[in-house]
């Protein structure tokens, strides 16, 4: 639950960001340090148990780790394989051993099985910062201030995803005006607590309906809007909870990087990318595609990187099959869009073709929603219903 | 005129800091004092069938 509980806003957000403006500058970055520590043992253990909460000390050793990382160092190497390493563990052992066992019971699966909070986020923090001080574009900080950046509780849980050089400036600038602050910063809670209450809970009712019991005697001209309204749910619920984490950080006077920019109605997929989960799109085009040769390679690699990126896009949402076919379709689609400006370089600005490509993409994105919010059978049940009937 | 409703949108959403140009002076607090008022109203009549954000299982 976590931003929508009261013991966030009243154990955590309120006397952090209050704390956080009254005490000196050298010691901010241990207010966030110890609320960061409270909120992740608080909310571990009410998740996961007192395992969950163990997991604290996954940031306390990332921290230890990274006084060793400096340019073209090897502990920075260390630094990227175990941040993966952790994350494969906690999230894809099961679904990797199991796909070793597929047809039978699988010995190495792992029964008490749990995610330690925030740890797919976390995790990128982790690498961006090994990487980007392996190849000398970040400075170290002190421990304090690295524990701030890992800790900064508000986006330790679903991001955005921020950026060690892009955040250390601001903790240590003075915070801006109370009042200017405080008032935007609270507007945006309360605008991503109403997408969340008043519009993603509210099209639960139908998104529920998105099961093989449900999907199998529905009346199939229904089965488009249940699927509309999964895009509409998720939607409002991430931006709402972006919104939440970009207003909390802006209590404390520190801005972190923006998630949504108006994604639905784009004129094409890639600049749907641009605006949908912005921080994750520019994570996998700064640690996937460029290093996988991006755009300066043979133009068959391309599309190779493309579908590459978007499969650990796939990956990266879900261990399991839907996830990857997810991010197989969006990598597909966005190969297909850089195919078709190469072969039409010029877009057409007619509002007829503009309105077409709109709806086209729009349709698309929705469709794609389908391996994201059912499991693999669910979604060849729902498309096969919707198609065939 | 899209353009113009995006901009009001984004500043009472609290994404944006600078009012657009009819909000500003004395409108300007009422329009947010408005906008509190009726997202705490929202949120109240709907927050008893909350559920966990999805993002958080990822």
């Amino acid at each position: 639950m976590i931003f929508n509980t009261f013991s966030y806003y009243l154990f955590f957000l309120l006397p952090a960001a209050v704390a956080y403006r009254l005490v000196s500058a050298r010691l901010r970055p241990w207010v966030i340090v110890c609320f960061g520590s409270g909120f992740f043992l608080y909310f571990a253990y009410g998740m996961a148990g007192i395992w969950g909460a163990l997991c604290l000390a996954i940031f306390l050793w990332e921290s230890v780790v990274s006084r060793l990382y400096s340019p073209s160092s090897r502990w920075c190497i260390l630094g990227l394989v175990q941040s993966l390493v952790l994350l494969g563990i906690f999230k894809y052992w099961n679904f990797f051993t199991g796909l070793l066992f597929y047809h039978a019971a699988n010995p190495l699966r792992w029964q008490g099985a749990f995610l330690p909070l925030g740890i797919s986020f976390f995790t990128f923090e982790f690498y961006h910062y090994a990487w980007d001080r392996r190849a000398g574009k970040t400075e170290q900080g002190t421990l304090g201030e690295y524990l701030a950046f890992i800790l900064f509780f508000p986006t330790m849980v679903a991001g955005p995803i921020k950026r060690y050089q892009d955040f250390l400036p601001k903790l240590r600038a003075t915070p801006g005006e109370w009042s200017q602050d405080w008032e935007r910063g609270i507007t945006r809670i309360l605008c991503g607590l109403v997408k969340k209450f008043a519009v993603a809970d509210l099209l639960t009712a139908w998104t529920n309906h998105l099961n093989a019991h449900d999907l199998l005697i529905a009346d199939r001209r229904i089965l488009p809007f249940w699927l509309l309204a999964y895009g509409f749910k998720i939607y409002a619920d991430f931006s709402g909870y972006s919104d939440i984490a970009i207003g909390s950080a802006r209590l404390f006077g520190i801005r972190v990087p923006e998630n949504f920019n108006w994604p639905y109605g784009r004129r094409n997929i890639q600049r749907f990318w641009q605006c949908w989960h912005i921080s994750l799109t520019r994570w996998l085009i700064d640690y996937v595609y460029i290093p996988l040769g991006g755009g300066r390679v043979a133009k068959p690699r391309i599309y190779v990187n493309l579908l590459i990126v978007m499969l650990v896009s796939g990956l990266w949402h879900g261990a399991g099959v839907n996830f990857l076919v997810w991010g197989l379709w969006h990598g597909l689609l966005l190969a297909g869009h850089r195919l078709w400006r190469e072969l039409r370089p010029e877009p057409n600005l007619h509002p007829v073709p503009v309105f077409l490509s709109r709806a086209l993409t729009f349709v698309l994105v929705i469709a794609g929603w389908g391996f994201f919010c059912m499991d693999m059978p669910t979604a060849m049940l729902f498309f096969r219903r919707l198609l065939i009937g | 005129m899209l353009y113009q409703l995006r901009i009001t949108l984004e500043y009472i959403g609290g994404s944006t800091d600078i009012a657009p140009e009819f909000l500003r002076g004395r409108v300007d607090t009422a329009v947010r004092c408005a906008v509190w008022i009726g997202a705490i109203l929202l949120i109240y009549a709907f927050c008893g069938q909350s559920s966990k954000f999805i993002y958080i299982d990822f």
